[in-house]
């Protein structure tokens, strides 16, 4: 059975009423999902409120899944259209939207003074990561992390933006310039 | 970066779907512009660096079950909830059902029998009566006996109350005389007097419905004695 198979038949199953194909489903993709709200949020608190409703808008349209797109760009696209809307409502609520506050220690737990060192080197990498995506606007930001995270194609990306694939090409592009340019400057990169 | 085609070379570089003419084309220019590699190389590095990133662990959530279990598996819950709603309320309605109609539960060779007052070998209508009769009396006694505890308590309770505020007349009106104060004095004595015995009409009446209600009940449930049996 392929994974787009076992997708189809934990979707059918929970919506004949199975709590259990539920849970499965939601397991197989809550981890993708969280760590895609770290890096677009900067923070675990916006990023578990992300994943919920991002698999709230898939248990209210589970019943819309037709199964002619693979259920992994379906649940992505739902997770763009909540982060766009969740950044729209920070930027009307925090008068900023995703990584507004521009904190460096955002992704590092409080409680990681008692974690071995290798973990400590983990986070400190990931905060990095967090701060200099949010230093891109959420567009590109966007672009980048479906096209290095998840692996997209151009095509698919100008798809789930709903823009051409040549602006997809062109924010991916403008985005890996700009990082480099901040890397460069913060001595990150030579 | 001063090459002019850098742009546009790398930004169709990162398109996996380009054609292998194209991509052939990309490389040889690649090779021999050094404006160019630099420029991607520097981009490559970007790319390699946030491919470092580490996943996250998902904080401990529900993931939707309890709203699932909620919506989508209603049927069971609710049906119990309304069983379990109802219970005390028969329970409540079957207990009044075998006080007022004075049932009796029994088991005979023919299996459980339900017997109403009244009917065949249960208790008759006069013996029902009398002991209607007993109960009330005992119970009206009873009541009678704390009335007059309470009516007794009431009356002290007045007289404390008419001495303090005689004092407090007393003190504020000195040049008083002694015929003002004995006027004074009979005027609120009548007053108390009055008091109590509307207070005590009034509970002796509340004490007379009450048990006008008890008598009506039973007479109700005399009329509607109905012999029955329930295997």
């Amino acid at each position: 059975m392929t994974s787009d198979d076992a997708d189809q038949a934990l979707i059918e199953a929970a919506l004949a009423g199975s709590v259990a194909a539920w849970e499965k489903l939601v397991r197989r993709y809550e981890g993708r999902i969280y760590n895609y709200g770290l890096r677009l949020t900067g923070n675990a608190s916006d990023a578990l409120d992300l994943m919920q409703e991002v698999f709230l808008g898939v248990y209210r349209n589970l019943h819309r899944f037709r199964g002619d797109a693979r259920f992994s760009s379906w649940i992505f696209r739902i997770a763009h259209n909540k982060a766009v809307d969740m950044n729209r409502r920070n930027l009307l609520l925090r008068g900023h939207g995703f990584g507004g506050d521009e904190d460096p220690f955002a992704g590092i737990d409080a409680d990681s003074a008692l974690e071995p060192d290798w973990r400590l080197a983990e986070e400190q990498r990931n905060a990095q990561i967090q701060t200099l995506l949010a230093r891109l606007p959420l567009e590109q930001r966007l672009t980048v992390e479906l096209k290095i995270f998840q692996a997209l194609t151009f095509e698919e990306i100008a798809r789930l933006q709903e823009i051409s694939e040549n602006t997809a090409k062109t924010r991916f592009y403008t985005a890996l310039r700009k990082l480099k340019s901040i890397m460069e400057e913060s001595h990150v990169l030579p | 970066m001063s090459c002019p085609r850098t742009s546009h070379l790398l930004t169709e570089y990162f398109d996996e779907s380009r054609s292998p003419s194209a991509r052939e084309e990309t490389e040889r220019h690649l090779r021999q512009c050094p404006d160019c590699s630099n420029e991607l190389s520097g981009l490559l590095s970007v790319q390699e660096s946030l491919r470092h990133w580490e996943e996250r662990r998902v904080p401990q959530w529900d993931r939707g079950v309890a709203l699932f279990r909620a919506e989508r598996q209603p049927e069971l819950p609710q049906r119990r909830g309304w069983i379990l709603q109802w219970l005390p309320t028969a329970a409540s309605l079957v207990m009044l059902v075998l006080l007022v109609f004075d049932a009796e539960i029994y088991r005979d060779e023919s299996g459980f029998r339900i017997v109403f007052a009244g009917a065949g070998t249960a208790v008759q209508q006069a013996q029902l009566d009398t002991r209607f009769e007993d109960f009330s009396t005992v119970q009206r006694q009873r009541q009678e006996q704390q009335l007059q505890q309470f009516l007794t308590r009431l009356d002290e309770q007045q007289a404390r109350r008419d001495l303090d505020l005689r004092q407090a007349v007393m003190s504020e009106a000195r040049q008083l005389g002694a015929e003002n104060f004995e006027r004074i004095y009979s005027y609120f004595e009548q007053q108390r007097q009055l008091d109590m015995e509307t207070v005590q009409v009034s509970y002796q009446q509340l004490l007379d419905r009450d048990f006008e209600t008890l008598r009506t009940m039973q007479q109700l449930a005399g009329v509607m004695q109905v012999p029955g049996q329930v295997q």
